[in-house]
């Protein structure tokens, strides 16, 4: 399954990498990246597209715990839209 | 390591390390296990002026898994500091064992000073990058101003909801810098977790009403939560037949008529049968490890579950929950209570009470092993009967399940377990920090002569401090659980698991200043212990025992948990080849 992250995260150090790093350790492998530091509130919001056959919802939960993550949602999308997706 | 100009210290004025000092007294910390060198020195000329107790290990992992017991004992946040590079790169397991076994620690590393971070500097190491994995949060301090900030979460976060380590790094120049301006350092409060939600909760109720065979399965969360009392008071209302895991032991006594034991592994054929025979489980602060379940899709079969937990993530992680309660393990047992047993519910589900009784009674531990040598589980067992109320430590491995099977707890508190990472060398300095954290009372390590040795320093620290930590080593000069899978999972093709050079272990503990004694025989047990636990300081009983004892029963990896073997089935069959038929 596909999936895509949508982020908004604390622009601390180390965020970027906890989240990359919970997305691999917990079995799903990144396939598409972007973000930027966006809006008037100074957080950073990051776009991830990821395959894995876990329950996305044990995933958006562990997201949920890394303390830089202020927000997760996730959503299945099309195995051929990861360009699209990511945009 | 020199202090260079960027980095001297400020006579006088106050720096930020002795801010942070100042906050650590400030959030209640009075005693801290460390190791000093170059870049966390102005740390340490800090505390030679703070109030705090800084115990001077002679291994840094030593003082992470000290800070581990220190905080497993206590339930207050263990602290534990060193320098950068390998400093920091040996607390790496003691940090990495509290994040699994969710123990709340705040653990301090100097670092090179910021303009030398991405340097390869002397020491320098990246512990926030190499950490990541293992920690619940961790900070990487740049600036003096961020110090408020940063130790206020530190200690937030490792306490809250399930709790774990937090690292703080600290680059040297951030510990030199003036603070003069930094505020006095307010402990932030911890929010109590909401109880799970009210709709959940009513099904939840309802669910036990209509339940013919139902089992409380507990685990660690329940002492994490600081619910004991109101596990008991649940399990007590509702007469529910109950099982608990490695690290829910003592939720409930071990005398209690409605616990059947550990399940899992290592755990009772009473609680395996129960649960594999169950039609509801009520999960109660525990993650259905692998070690507790057995082949999953063979767990359990026939049973719905209810699962309260405070980490929402761990329901239906593993195992789908059919009634989901996350949130605070005490308000939800209380709400639970508060709806009160249903008289129908205690009447249908009589007969079940009655099976795991039976089960119970029928399945009970038997010491009567036959020779002279010295049997670990009984000798074990007397352990808790002479000392019933001390904290256990133990390391990993065989011994590690013969203190979980034979030992009896009252209190979760009071047996200190790696159990989640399972590390070797966890118990002699886990012990050292327990009695630290509880001076008045009787500690007691139980060893295997392969964890003894990985931590085997801190016998010096444990003399220097004179702590009356009371150590049976039980020696089967193995690697005893490696060798028992050898001969099991392995067709007895031993690989690298022998010991049988280890030193003269009770003149090892002599030379550090610790008396010791050596027993052999079962008939020495009895008095070597007594005079163990009346010795006002420390002291090491050595044991031998039997090299080719195993841990019975036994669950093979990966197998459901119903087909549990009291005995190497190769051997039985081997037996049966050769008897003479009938």
């Amino acid at each position: 399954m596909r999936y895509r992250l949508d982020l908004v995260l604390k622009p601390a150090e180390g965020a970027l990498v906890r989240v990359l790093g919970m997305v691999e350790r917990r079995g799903f492998a990144a396939r598409s990246l972007s973000g930027a530091l966006a809006g008037d509130d100074g957080r950073w919001r990051l776009q991830v597209v990821v395959d894995g056959v876990r329950p996305a919802e044990t995933l958006k939960r562990q997201l949920q715990k890394v303390y830089d993550v202020e927000a997760v949602e996730i959503v299945a999308v099309d195995a051929d839209a990861v360009s699209g997706a990511a945009a | 390591m020199n202090a260079d100009a960027s980095t001297a210290v400020t006579a006088g004025a106050r720096n930020g390390a002795a801010w942070v000092a100042h906050a650590l007294e400030a959030e209640g910390v009075d005693t801290l296990f460390g190791y000093p060198g170059g870049a966390i020195m102005p740390f340490y000329d800090a505390l030679v002026d703070s109030g705090l107790r800084h115990i001077l290990v002679r291994h840094e992992q030593g003082a992470a898994l000290a800070a581990n017991g220190y905080a497993r004992a206590s339930g207050r946040v263990g602290v534990c500091v060193a320098t950068s590079g390998p400093g920091a790169s040996n607390l790496v397991t003691g940090i990495a064992d509290a994040m699994l076994d969710s123990v709340p620690m705040v653990c301090i590393t100097g670092q090179v000073a910021t303009p030398l971070l991405g340097t390869d500097a002397f020491q320098e190491l990246d512990v926030f990058g190499m950490t990541m994995p293992i920690v619940k949060h961790s900070f990487l301090v740049r600036s003096v101003d961020d110090l408020p900030r940063v130790l206020s979460e530190a200690f937030r976060i490792a306490r809250e909801g399930r709790p774990g380590p937090v690292l703080i790094d600290l680059p040297k120049d951030v510990q030199v810098g003036a603070a003069t301006h930094l505020p006095v350092h307010v402990p932030a409060q911890v929010d109590p977790e909401p109880a799970p939600p009210q709709a959940a909760l009513a099904e939840a109720v309802a669910a036990i009403a209509a339940a013919e065979k139902p089992v409380v399965y507990g685990g660690g969360g329940i002492g994490l939560a600081d619910a004991v009392e109101e596990f008991r008071q649940f399990v007590e209302a509702t007469r529910i037949p109950t099982v608990l895991t490695l690290r829910g032991l003592g939720a409930l006594p071990a005398n209690h008529l409605q616990y059947l034991g550990m399940l899992g592994m290592h755990g009772t054929r009473a609680a395996n049968i129960a649960v594999q025979e169950s039609d509801l489980l009520l999960v109660v602060g525990a993650r259905f490890d692998d070690r507790a379940t057995g082949k999953l899709a063979e767990f359990a079969p026939f049973a719905r579950v209810i699962h309260l937990d405070a980490d929402a993530y761990e329901i239906s992680k593993l195992r789908t929950a059919d009634i989901a309660l996350p949130g605070d393990v005490a308000a939800g047992l209380r709400a639970l209570v508060a709806a009160g047993p249903s008289a129908s519910a205690s009447a249908t589900q009589d007969d079940w009470r009655r099976r795991c009784t039976t089960l119970r009674e029928k399945h009970a531990a038997r010491y009567d092993a036959p020779g002279t040598d010295i049997y670990a589980p009984a000798l074990l067992k007397r352990v808790s009967e002479l000392a019933p109320d001390a904290v256990i430590a133990c390391d990993v491995g065989q011994h590690q399940m013969w203190v979980a099977q034979h030992c009896r707890f009252n209190h979760p508190r009071n047996h200190l377990t790696s159990g989640a990472l399972g590390t070797m060398g966890f118990g002699l300095p886990a012990a050292m920090g327990a009695q630290f954290a509880c001076p008045d009372r009787t500690v007691v390590l139980v060893n295997g002569d392969g964890g003894f040795m990985m931590n085997v320093q801190e016998l010096v620290t444990i003399a220097r401090c004179k702590l009356p930590v009371k150590m049976v080593l039980l020696d089967n000069s193995s690697l005893g659980m490696v060798r028992q899978w050898q001969e099991l999972f392995f067709d007895k093709r031993y690989s690298e698991i022998d010991l049988s050079d280890n030193p003269d272990f009770a003149a090892l503990a002599q030379v550090c200043g610790i008396p010791a004694r050596h027993v052999t025989q079962r008939a020495e047990v009895e008095d070597a212990l007594a005079a163990l636990l009346a010795s006002p300081g420390p002291g090491l009983l050595h044991v031998t025992i039997d090299a080719r004892a195993n841990v019975w029963p036994l669950v093979p990896p990966n197998n459901a948990n119903s087909t549990m073997l009291d005995s190497n089935p190769n051997e039985q069959r081997a037996e049966a080849q050769h008897a003479i038929p009938a």
